[in-house]
């Protein structure tokens, strides 16, 4: 028996030989060779559900959407407001209560149909009535008017000066009345019918074809189409981008190290970085309305105690940039930073001033979304720097949850201290401040309804209300000097704590032009394009 | 009571128990997503979401009604093979599921083949010399394999063969580019159909690394198992008794010995089947594989129940039904299993 197979080794042997050979074969004619090369591959992570703009509340979905439809406005590369498919700037009255939009009319959408005032009333009123994201303008919004075929008149309840940037949002992009009369209370996910650059002309959650619309008003896209597609992991996208088999990689969900590496690899000339502006902001919201941290001078001592450097270094190697605002910089609401600086004395004089240190410590659990890489890394790192700085001050816990229960729970005021992100759904100063420290019905310093609620902070301020109030019926810089005055009252209260801002990054091949983003930081599909064809 | 009549009361019985393990398993699911926490509004209208707003959704997805009266329907869908609809893409599950089933199917199989050629190889080799060195690096291939974190060596096999050679396409099922033939779902067997050899070429490129990893994993076991069992039988008298008679050594491994030792390898198989149809989770997650198993682990962060719900009813009958003609196979061919 146990010469069963000696002399069968030769055989064996060319066996193998044989299938060493054939693998080389096959795999070195490999999918590469059927890639067609006039197409763009745009890769991401994670898939999308819905391309329907009442449904659309994913960065991801968003970003797709921007290219197949336009919305009224957008804001440009400079970060300015400017006309898309309003023909003009926004006519409001005198007593700041109807807003005026003369639209284009040259404008027709991927189904033949022209569009006008009539469809972008009915578009506004779809989201309105089934957008997941209605409240966001249905508590302004109270009616729409069409006085003109190309003119739309908005009344609100209240003068508001963020509705400029409102009107901008991803969520208002018209889509055709014809397509979508059996919709109009439904939503319809797997088609879009709009008016931009890009048509839709296959779906599926995994992939989405975009081809150029020929008979779009503006300038037609510098590509022949856009494959977009999504991988489930880091390490897929990353290996993808490296391998060439995706053209370009936006970096929403690359993890870090990742980031980092590609980074590394357009400073060597193997790929092309874009950086868009910085809309998605990190921080740390305590709770106020429960002990320990409802010690408003321990809040503040924390401002102080964390090193925002540390964190951009060995979390962000870098890429995510310190922040002391809760308003991204693009935004302008004030040119210094209302949150204080990592200073460890002061921090130390005021947890003492809060009766710790010495004999008495305190123990602060602090939560993190555990499907969020970063988010680990910077409670880690955190608690680290922590025990390092105040050992005799205060101890931090970790608990990781996964982030669907965090926000569930956030109201319950399950979380002492959580690490949170935030991107505004449109881009205005309002959008950050609103949804951040907004507070319908408080007690003292404690929010008892409202959107300091649904953030898990349960801090009220009645000063902040009433300047939130002001600020709508302000406009330039006067605005912004209220809205900046607003963060500065939010800094002393201390129940949110800005870490870092993250730059929109993507990265293409070194035979492509640089990726561009828009002032919302959504990268301009339609300027992709071969560096040959500049 | 002859065997005949024996085997089929036994699998009637068998039969007759699938449904109450099946309605077992799918009230268990129910309950369980129910009392987790998150909430499927959150999911739908993120948690900004004002009162109304929140009320008006739950009142549409019938989450406001009594927890037995949503049991109630639930049940009352399943007897009626209605899965319900997702709550985020108002999709029929039964259509989620009819899209990603192939693609797992496609897989699992796939890597079962692999892992029975290779695990087969490595155990039958191996025990053609006991205690030599192609012995001692079968077993150590099958310890080392079955140890292995899944997502460690999926991750470490793509990492090389395709972001460093370059040689395979790093996720995915079908190339970007263009789109796959249609008909069952199954891209080898649409391709062949379609006589489109390009497109069986890249289907196959793609299920290379995802199947080859799994398969890679689990032919541990199944060279494990071979091995023991055919050094038990080998030992049985049977074979001294064939020895004895002067049968060549390599009939008796092959024709005597194997057959008898195949059995318990077809538990395994049997077993590694039905849980591959939704476990391969890791792989599926590795190689962006648009199966099943994908499929749950996004609706379960997006707490979409009904979508959850449809999945383990359909993985559980597939694993019940395999449990089933597994036990009722072994029961036909092996005259010791008694019942």
């Amino acid at each position: 028996m146990t010469l069963l197979f000696k002399s069968k080794a030769k055989a064996y042997r060319k066996l193998l030989t044989l299938l060493a050979t054939s693998l080389i074969i096959i795999t070195q004619t490999s999918c590469k060779a059927t890639k067609e090369s006039d197409r763009i591959i745009v890769a991401s992570k994670g898939k999308i559900e819905s391309l329907d703009p009442a449904q659309a509340n994913k960065l991801l979905a968003i970003q797709l959407i921007s290219a197949l439809g336009d919305p009224l406005y957008r804001i440009n590369e400079s970060g300015l407001l400017e006309p898309r498919l309003a023909k003009d700037y926004p006519q409001i009255s005198k007593d700041g209560l109807t807003i005026s939009i003369a639209l284009r009319e040259d404008v027709l959408f991927h189904d033949g149909t022209p569009f006008n005032a009539d469809a972008m009333a009915f578009s506004i009123k779809r989201f309105m009535e089934i957008g997941t994201l209605n409240y966001v303008i249905g508590e302004k919004i109270t009616k729409i008017e069409t006085p003109g075929p190309f003119l739309i008149r908005l009344r609100l309840n209240k003068p508001s000066s963020s509705i400029k940037g409102l009107l901008s949002s991803i969520n208002l992009t018209p889509v055709s009345p014809k397509a979508y009369l059996e919709h109009q209370d439904k939503f319809l996910n797997k088609k879009f019918i709009g008016t931009g650059p890009y048509q839709l002309d296959s779906f599926t959650p995994e992939r989405q074809r975009l081809i150029p619309f020929p008979r779009y008003w503006d300038k037609a896209p510098k590509n022949l189409g856009i494959d977009y597609v999504s991988y489930t992991t880091s390490t897929s996208l990353f290996s993808a981008i490296k391998t060439g088999q995706v053209d370009v990689l936006l970096s929403n969900s690359v993890e870090d190290g990742h980031r980092l590496a590609l980074h590394k690899l357009s400073k060597k000339g193997k790929l092309i970085e874009g950086i868009g502006p910085a809309m998605q902001i990190g921080y740390i919201a305590f709770r106020s309305n429960s002990a320990p941290l409802d010690n408003k001078i321990l809040r503040s001592a924390l401002s102080y105690s964390l090193d925002r450097n540390l964190i951009s270094r060995k979390v962000g190697y870098g890429l995510r940039e310190p922040l002391r605002s809760i308003v991204p910089p693009i935004l302008k609401t004030s040119k210094t930073s209302p949150w204080p600086k990592y200073n460890p004395q002061i921090a130390r004089d005021l947890f003492k001033k809060a009766g710790l240190c010495d004999s008495n410590k305190v123990t602060i659990p602090l939560t993190f979304r555990s499907n969020v890489p970063a988010d680990k890394l910077l409670a880690l790192t955190w608690q680290e720097q922590l025990g390092r700085d105040f050992s005799d001050c205060i101890t931090v816990k970790l608990n990781g949850v996964e982030s669907t229960t965090v926000y569930k729970q956030l109201a319950e005021g399950a979380y002492e201290a959580v690490i949170l992100g935030w991107t505004g759904e449109y881009p205005d100063p309002e959008a950050y401040l609103s949804p951040l420290l907004d507070c319908t019905k408080s007690q003292g310093s404690t929010c008892l309804e409202g959107e300091a609620v649904y953030g898990g902070t349960f801090w009220a301020s009645n000063q902040i209300k009433t300047s939130l109030e002001q600020s709508e019926n302000l406009q330039g810089s006067q605005r912004l000097e209220k809205l900046s005055e607003i963060e500065f009252l939010a800094a002393d209260g201390a129940a949110i704590l800005p870490v870092w801002l993250v730059k929109p990054r993507a990265w293409a091949q070194p035979n492509f032009s640089r990726p561009k983003f828009d002032g919302n930081g959504r990268l301009l599909l339609d300027r992709l394009q071969k560096a040959i064809n500049e | 009571m002859n065997r005949a009549t024996a085997l089929l009361k036994y699998s009637a019985t068998r039969l007759a128990l699938a449904p109450i393990m099946l309605w077992l398993i799918s009230s268990m699911v129910f309950l369980l997503l129910r009392v987790a926490p998150g909430d499927p509004v959150d999911a739908v209208l993120g948690n900004r979401a004002d009162a109304l707003a929140r009320e008006v959704m739950r009142a549409k997805l019938g989450l406001d009604q009594p927890l037995f009266n949503q049991y109630l329907n639930f049940l009352n869908g399943l007897i009626h093979g209605d899965l319900g609809e997702s709550l985020n893409t108002q999709e029929p599950v039964s259509q989620i599921i009819v899209k990603a089933l192939p693609a797992s199917l496609e897989l699992g199989l796939t890597a079962i083949i692999v892992a029975l050629v290779i695990g087969f190889g490595v155990g039958f080799t191996g025990i053609a010399r006991p205690e030599g060195k192609t012995d001692l690096a079968g077993r150590l291939y099958g310890i080392g394999t079955y140890a292995l974190p899944p997502f460690w060596a999926a991750m470490l096999i793509q990492l090389f063969f395709a972001a460093n050679l370059g040689w395979f396409p790093v996720g995915g099922r079908f190339p970007v580019t263009y789109l796959p033939p249609e008909g069952t779902g199954f891209l080898i067997i649409d391709s062949l159909l379609s006589g489109n050899f390009l497109a069986l070429k890249d289907a196959l490129m793609h299920l290379f690394l995802p199947a080859g990893t799994l398969g890679f994993l689990l032919s541990g076991i199944f060279s494990r198992s071979l091995r023991v069992n055919l050094e038990k039988t080998l030992k049985a008298g049977h074979i001294e008794a064939a020895r004895c008679r002067g049968i060549k050594e390599r009939k008796i491994l092959l024709f005597h010995a194997l057959p008898n030792s195949l059995l318990p390898v077809l538990t395994i198989t049997g077993l590694t089947v039905a849980s591959l149809i939704g476990g391969a989770l890791l792989i599926e997650i590795t190689f962006s594989w648009p199966g099943i198993a994908l499929r749950l682990q996004e609706a379960i962060s997006q707490r979409d129940y009904p979508i959850v719900q449809g999945i383990i009813v359909v993985i559980s009958m597939l694993v019940v039904f395999i449990g089933v003609f597994v036990d009722l196979l072994i029961a036909l061919i092996d005259p010791r299993v008694s019942y």
